[in-house]
């Protein structure tokens, strides 16, 4: 046995027991690997390559047994040699990662796991084996006979260059010219960047237009997770598509449970709006027993619009029966609830507002407020305008920014009321602009009239208080916009009251 | 990077210096900066590698014992050095760390002389870190090579895999994934050894287990066409494994149709295309969906797709197939022309099949595609038999890169029409023979496999007599 072979083999197998035990990082494991390594390095100062022949239980070197070990469980012999290793060669060079890399594929207990497939996938420079199935069939191939037959070979050549026209003198340059040089090029870069699946898909979803068949069914059903997994919705699409008019088919079923479609929370919040677009289009074929989960995953989504579009999908789904998610309106979590206020808002439901009556003095306010855009969506303005009395100014505001929106002329004599009350002057100038806009939204009678008073009031006192009364006014008028509150607006620009005066000439000028 | 993107970069590098010391003086910019890169590559080189080593084996160049393959990009660039080593005699060219540019300058300049020149210059100017070895006329399979029995034994072992795989398929027994894996691997990693050697084995056409034989020729004539055309290992391995299973269909249509020795009917010929979308079912059955199921799923579903949009399963003119399922269609189409069926029982010449190939180029085959094959096989590919001017009559054995219309032969019956085991011949370097026409060899009843299969030993010690002509 050459000098050496014999350690190396030792630290082999004390490194691979080592790793095995601890895990390649644990420094059990490195204290066995870097010695090692030391010894492979130490060989090939005299050696260029080091040979190992494996056996069923034992590893040779030069003929000679330098391992052996019969229990199945712990001999490395026995593991490279059940996965048709039958050689390793190690080559001046090795490197110490590839190294680490061999000795952590090596060491993998698991039955699943093919050693030599392993090995061979990571494509080692300095460590080479070989993989052979040995059979009896190898050993025992004869070549067939060939008999000398009475056979006319010249008229058999003859036969065939006339049936395919051969032209036997054309030459065959194999050459290629620049361009089909370059062509070949980029189609075999092209093949690189194209994905597999999108190809298998095609091939199925083909088969399927002419043959149906179970197994190219469930093969795209299979497919369908690969799609999925990848966030390729657009193949997701046409699968779920295809297999659509198999009604004993339920292609979404399996994505149908919560843990998969909490799964999608980092999808929902891609940067690509085409997948975003593509997976709202892939969830319409799901069932409406799911929206409580999509309920539950639109807490996680961040964009405005994409969470509306999610919203105005389960709403889809839902074909105004709103029964899968009652369960919903019932939670703690506001989040959930608002999102089940929402599709509730943009379901056209007989009785939607039955089900948000006792929701309507629910604690949180961001659910208050929810429940507000749920009923414009329905139109109940005689709802919205009872918010005006509620405890919190951002519940408030939004009601009348809603009313303001919807155009609620029955409002009008109310808000006249509210603006006139003493109480109004200590409201937050927010609250108070969005009265008088939604005053002007409303137009009831006399309303310029109204305004106009609002705005040259005489005070003998807190006329500094009162200034910002004026300026609401003078931009409600503006907001009129018609020759009536223009003059108004520059007959009070002209005016000595310097409130008036500024109040005006403001209005104007953001007119 | 590997030895082999190493082994690239050098040769391609070293080109370039050739070029410019053909062109320019030795103390031109361009001598003086392609000596340069050149030089400090290789000293970067020392890092990794105690010593760099070229070795010419047969038509094969290696760098540090890893085969630098003929491959479309760089293939000029291989095809030069291995040409120079070849005209200067020289086995092995070893270059050690301490090497500059005034050595490899000075290398290069003697290097481009004819070999007597050579011989005596490079004699002359002692340079230290530049060893060569020649070739004696009696070259001996470097240690490092697979030899012949070794690919011999995957090729049986990957034909014994590949029967069992259908036969279990077609009794519906569970199928190993594991065992038809290893063998594309280890094709691969044959092929990357010596394309010949196996592509040789090809040869073997078995009657009675067409569809084996058959279908692992494929996979081995694909491998060789990606890795001619410079597919990376991942890619071969599905390639190889869609080439094996591009049949796998034919599992389920019957025997008897398969083997049917009459034309078929309109009826059977439509069963018999059923067998591409079988295949589908088949592999989606036996593999499960990792990329090299599907991809092998595609090819067997797309294998008889013509290049101008026509052939089966129908599909849309504008659906093209992939680059792999155009592979295999070409391959699959020589080997089904060069082999002995039923209802063909005398087969295509290789070099006829060729030609078809070549003529349907367009219609059937991508051209270039075709183009490369050419390049592969060889105006007369391996297994080719030719009558030579002096009557005798020599089997192809290899191809030789430099001249594919002028192989290298193995002389297999003499001038009296005697079955003999003759000598090799190069036929590029022994010009007075020239080649009358091709022929079959059956007509002798020699059966061209049994030199590549069964007399793999005796090809070596051929190898032997035909290098001492050399």
């Amino acid at each position: 046995m050459e000098k050496g072979v014999g350690d190396i083999i030792k630290s082999l197998v004390k490194t691979v027991k080592a790793i095995q035990m601890y895990g390649i990082h644990h420094p059990s494991a490195k204290n066995c690997y870097v010695p090692f390594y030391e010894k492979l390095t130490d060989f090939f100062r005299n050696d260029s390559e080091l040979n190992f022949h494996i056996e069923q239980f034992s590893i040779l070197h030069a003929d000679e047994i330098i391992y052996e070990e019969k229990e199945k469980e712990s001999s490395i012999a026995f593991r490279l040699f059940r996965d048709g290793i039958r050689n390793i060669n190690f080559t001046e060079g090795l490197e110490f990662d590839e190294l680490l890399l061999f000795l952590e594929t090596i060491s993998r207990i698991s039955r699943e796991q093919d050693i030599a497939l392993n090995l061979w996938e990571h494509d080692f420079t300095h460590i080479k084996f070989y993989v052979v199935e040995e059979t009896e069939q190898i050993l025992n191939y004869r070549i067939p006979e060939t008999p000398i037959q009475k056979i006319d070979y010249d008229a058999n050549i003859n036969r065939i260059i006339n049936k395919e026209k051969i032209d036997s003198k054309a030459s065959m340059d194999p050459n290629l010219g620049i361009e089909e040089f370059n062509n070949l090029k980029t189609e075999i870069s092209s093949a690189k960047k194209i994905s597999t699946i999108p190809l298998a898909v095609n091939t199925l979803i083909n088969i399927l237009k002419t043959k149906k068949s179970q197994e190219i069914i469930d093969s795209l059903i299979e497919l369908l997770t690969l799609c999925v997994d990848d966030n390729d919705f657009y193949n997701v699409r046409r699968i779920v598509h295809a297999l659509k008019q198999y009604s004993n088919v339920n292609p979404v079923a399996k994505f149908e449970d919560e843990t998969t479609i909490i799964g999608f929370k980092n999808m929902v919040n891609t940067s690509s709006k085409n997948i975003f677009d593509e997976f709202i289009s892939f969830i319409r074929f799901f069932s409406k027993e799911s929206i409580p989960h999509f309920i539950k995953l639109m807490v996680y989504v961040k964009r405005k619009n994409r969470l509306l579009s999610l919203r105005s999908r389960m709403v889809n789904i839902a074909q105004n029966d709103p029964t899968p998610f009652l369960d919903c309106l019932n939670s703690k979590d506001a989040s959930i609830l608002i999102n089940a206020i929402a599709l509730l808002g943009l379901m056209k439901y007989k009785d939607t507002l039955t089900l948000l009556q006792p929701l309507m003095f629910h604690s949180n306010p961001l659910v208050r407020i929810e429940i507000i855009t749920a009923l414009k969506n329905l139109g109940h303005a005689a709802t919205i305008a009872k918010f005006l009395d509620d405890g919190n100014n951002d519940v408030r505001i939004k009601a009348l920014q809603t009313l303001t929106e919807i155009r609620y002329p029955r409002i009008y004599d109310n808000l006249l009321q509210r603006i006139k009350s003493k109480g109004f002057r200590n409201l937050e100038f927010t609250e108070q602009k969005e009265y008088f806009n939604c005053l002007v939204a409303s137009d009831g009678k006399g309303i310029i009239k109204h305004l106009k008073k609002i705005l040259f009031k005489w005070l003998l006192f807190g006329r500094k208080k009162y200034s910002i009364m004026r300026k609401l006014a003078a931009i409600a008028l503006a907001n009129i916009s018609n020759t009536e509150t223009l003059e108004i607006l520059l007959h009070g620009a002209k005016k000595r009251n310097k409130d008036i005066k500024s109040a005006c000439e403001m209005a104007l000028k953001q007119k | 990077m590997s030895v082999y993107e190493s082994g690239k970069n050098i040769i391609s590098l070293y080109y370039a210096l050739m070029k410019a010391v053909q062109v320019y003086g030795l103390n031109n910019e361009v001598v003086q900066k392609a000596a340069k890169r050149f030089s400090s590559y290789i000293n970067s080189l020392f890092n990794i590698y105690p010593r760099i080593t070229l070795v010419r084996y047969r038509d094969y160049i290696f760098f540090n014992k890893q085969r630098l393959r003929f491959e479309i990009d760089g293939y000029a660039s291989i095809q030069f050095v291995h040409d120079k080593l070849k005209k200067s005699n020289i086995k092995s060219l070893t270059l050690s760390p301490g090497i500059d540019k005034d050595e490899i300058i000075t290398f290069a300049s003697i290097f481009k002389e004819e070999q007597e020149i050579f011989l005596k210059k490079f004699a002359e100017k002692n340079l230290d870190h530049i060893e060569i070895e020649f070739s004696t006329g009696e070259e001996e399979l470097p240690d490092f090579l697979q030899d012949g029995e070794r690919i011999r034994k995957t090729y049986f072992s990957a034909l014994s895999t590949t029967r069992n795989l259908m036969h279990n398929l077609r009794a519906k027994k569970p199928v190993d994934i594991r065992s038809s894996k290893h063998i594309v691997y280890s094709l691969i990693d044959s092929l990357f050894q010596d394309e010949f050697g196996l592509l040789a084995l090809t040869a073997l056409k078995n009657f009675d287990e067409y569809t084996y034989n058959h279908s692992l020729n494929v996979g081995i004539l694909s491998l060789a066409l990606g890795q001619r055309i410079g597919l990376n290992k991942n890619d071969l391995v599905k390639l190889g494994t869609s080439g094996i299973l591009h049949d796998v269909g034919k599992v389920i249509i019957p025997k008897e149709l398969i083997y049917k020795s009459q034309k078929l009917t309109d009826e059977e010929w439509e069963t018999l295309k059923q067998h591409s979308y079988y295949g589908v079912k088949q592999i989606l059955k036996i593999h499960g969906l990792d990329e090299i199921a599907l991809t092998s799923m595609i090819v067997a579903y797309q294998h008889h797709w013509n290049y101008d949009g026509t052939g089966y399963p129908a599909h849309r003119q504008n659906q093209k197939p992939i680059l792999f399922s155009k592979i295999v269609r070409i391959c699959d189409s020589y080997d089904a022309m060069t082999t002995p069926r039923t209802y063909v029982p005398i087969p295509y010449l290789p070099h006829l099949a060729l030609q078809v190939l070549w003529s349907k180029r367009n219609v059937f085959f991508d051209p270039i595609l075709v183009k490369i094959f050419t390049q592969l096989l060889g105006q007369y590919p391996i297994e080719s038999c030719l009558e030579l001017n002096n009557g005798e009559i020599g089997l192809v054995v290899r191809q030789n890169q430099i001249n594919s219309a002028l192989p290298i032969i193995k002389i297999v019956v003499n001038k009296d029409e005697k079955k003999i085991d003759g000598k090799m011949i190069d036929l590029s370097v022994q010009k007075e023979l020239k080649i009358v026409r091709a022929i079959y060899l059956q007509k002798y009843g020699i059966n061209p496999a049994s030199y590549f299969v069964q007399d793999f030993k005796g090809l070596k010690r051929a190898d032997k007599k035909y290098k001492r002509s050399y």
